[in-house]
């Protein structure tokens, strides 16, 4: 039955299914569908950045936070966002079982999937004895940033669940924690963020970093369960408020300082002096009523200076998070050919690079052939799997490794420096599936590794794009061959083999690149590879 | 661009000087002085990043009786 969308426009999207593999619908444009168990919702996602082109429709596959649960039977509906029309509404059987689908955690407590399709508990619902652990969280990491001289208080949505209903609003599922510097220069402020990372990791916290000022540290509830605490720095200057996420406001430090406190269920946490002022610079005015469709609205002016001091090291990363976390991406039942090209071309390598390794599989192929290899890529979670297939001590070194970050470069480069030579560096799609600044780094980095121009960088990557899919599949985009000699020349590197070749036999193909480079200084060999043809 | 009109031996007409400040021109000034102001910004993130690479690493790692470490130390030092 054609329904019809938001503004009475014809709607989109069409021949919904729900099967055990995922949710398929077809619709020409973007969609975000919304995925209830028993009338909970549970998941969100967008229809083509989070699914896979299935003939006409899209498939989206369950999240891996969510395939645990799927065995048994739940009525399941799928709705537009924010559209009340129903497009997929059945009983739904998963697996073996004909019990019915509880999606809870360890606790027997609800849970949903968060944007990045993590599990979370949401508030909603929560007994005061439940939100306990969360309160005791944000208290241990006041203490801890107080110890670093950094007094913290509730800010965003916690401070506004705490001054307009002294309680947590339902449907977050994080506390927002914030400070303001006594720095003024935003690079003194970004050191002093470095060091509260310190402080916390040193106490045993896991931290993530989203931004030069900005940081998600995860506590652990009693019960096992992960919460985050976002921790926003902020800091004076000019007369203004600048406060991590989205906050630049006219604002006097007396409105600051001296922090009061204020009750958040039952329990009295530091808050600005005057928080009406810092609610209204957040809600704007009508922050005493409710309005859970609230967004911020950031002025230009204050993204881009924000974006300007503190960002740019994530790129692409919640992108990238998602595929690893959702579904097969990068799952190979072999190892690349490209991999086992390098091992027959190389057979004097004495260690082994893999820049970008994600699941780890080259890495560990390499490792297997007693090579020391150093494999890194930006999230652990990416090569879990692979780091704990080998004992400790054995196996690659897996390493985390963010590109875009100045010291993640540099201890990077030392760690690949200290690696007996020949050591062979191997980046396959990486180049093609990072940023320009992304690829200088990436040429710093291997220039670094190779400084005595003892050993080889293999680099891989898609050329020309065809209309095979292939792009889309391995999530790069075309990089011609020129830009790349281009820039590792002026990288100083000297390319001693390139080769392009088609992804396939098929019509269409995309084309795929690889070349190998050497920064001078090495002392004279002849390597296998330039004897190919 | 502006800085060629600015360049010396070259003689300003009104209508140079009149298109140096028409809206189109000026906007395209600004555009580019954004784009000058934001790489200024960027250099904060970097700046913090090599200040925390000095003082929590190479800092300690050249802490201590290490002579080698010293003697580097000193070659840098003396090459400033």
């Amino acid at each position: 039955m054609p329904g019809s969308g938001r503004y009475g426009a014809p709607m989109t999207v069409s021949r919904v299914r729900v099967d055990g593999e995922g949710v398929r619908a077809r619709s020409r444009d973007e969609a975000i569908l919304d995925v209830s168990f028993d009338g909970r919702r549970i998941w969100s996602f967008w229809l083509h950045r989070d699914g896979g082109r299935s003939g006409l429709d899209h498939l989206v596959p369950w999240p891996e936070t969510l395939t645990d649960f799927l065995d048994g039977r739940a009525r399941i509906t799928v709705q537009e966002h924010g559209v009340d029309d129903v497009l997929f509404d059945d009983a739904v059987t998963f697996g073996e079982s004909d019990e019915p689908i509880a999606i809870v955690n360890g606790r027997g407590r609800p849970i949903a999937l968060d944007k990045y399709f993590r599990r979370v508990e949401t508030f909603e619902g929560r007994s005061d004895e439940a939100v306990r652990p969360l309160l005791d969280s944000i208290q241990e990491v006041i203490d801890v940033v107080a110890e670093c001289g950094i007094e913290a208080f509730l800010t965003y949505g916690t401070l506004l669940g705490a001054v307009r209903d002294q309680k947590l609003i339902g449907h977050d599922s994080d506390a927002d924690l914030g400070y303001v510097s006594r720095h003024s220069d935003p690079a003194d402020v970004v050191v002093e963020s470095f060091a509260l990372q310190r402080a916390l990791r040193a106490r045993g916290y896991q931290v993530v970093r989203y931004s030069g000022a900005a940081i998600k540290v995860d506590v652990v509830e009693s019960d096992g369960a992960v919460r985050g605490l976002d921790l926003f720095g902020g800091f004076l200057r000019d007369g203004q408020l600048h406060l991590l996420g989205e906050i630049r406001t006219p604002f006097e430090r007396e409105w600051i300082f001296p922090l009061t406190t204020a009750v958040l269920e039952g329990r009295s946490f530091p808050v600005p002096a005057d928080p009406d002022r810092l609610l209204v610079a957040t809600y704007g005015e009508a922050w005493r009523t409710p309005d859970p469709a609230f967004h911020f609205e950031t002025p230009t002016t204050t993204s881009r200076r924000l974006n300007g001091w503190f960002r740019g090291t994530r790129v692409g990363r919640s992108t990238w998070d998602r595929l690893y976390l959702s579904g097969a991406f990068g799952r190979r039942r072999h190892v690349a050919e490209a991999a086992r090209w390098v091992v027959d071309s190389e057979p004097d390598m004495a260690s082994f690079v893999d820049l970008g390794c994600g699941r780890g599989r080259e890495a560990s192929y390499v490792a297997e052939q007693g090579v020391p290899v150093l494999a890194l890529d930006q999230s652990r979670f990416y090569f879990r799997h692979q780091a704990r297939a080998w004992e400790p001590g054995t196996g690659p070194d897996f390493r985390t490794f963010n590109m875009l970050e100045d010291r993640h470069v540099a201890v990077a480069a030392v760690r690949g420096a200290l690696l007996p030579g020949p050591r062979i560096l191997f980046a396959r799609h990486l180049a093609d599936a990072t940023s320009a600044a992304g690829r200088r780094a990436l040429w710093r980095t291997a220039k670094s590794m190779l400084s005595d121009g003892d050993g080889r960088f293999y680099l891989f990557f898609m050329s020309v794009e065809g209309d095979d899919g292939y792009g889309v599949d391995n999530q790069v985009g075309e990089l011609s061959r020129e830009v790349v000699e281009e820039e590792l020349k002026a990288a100083g590197a000297r390319i001693t083999y390139c080769e392009e070749r088609p992804a396939s036999p098929a019509k269409g193909a995309s084309t795929l690149c690889r070349m190998v480079a050497e920064w001078p200084g090495h002392p004279e060999r002849d390597p296998a590879v330039r004897t190919r043809s | 661009m502006i800085e060629d009109d600015e360049a010396p031996g070259r003689v300003r007409t009104v209508a140079d000087k009149l298109s140096a400040v028409s809206p189109l021109a000026l906007k395209r000034r600004i555009a580019v002085l954004e784009e000058e102001v934001q790489e200024c910004r960027q250099t904060s993130l970097r700046v913090a990043e090599l200040t925390d690479l000095v003082t929590e690493l190479l800092v300690p790692l050249v802490r201590g009786d290490n002579a080698e470490a010293l003697e580097i130390l000193d070659r840098y030092h003396q090459s400033l």
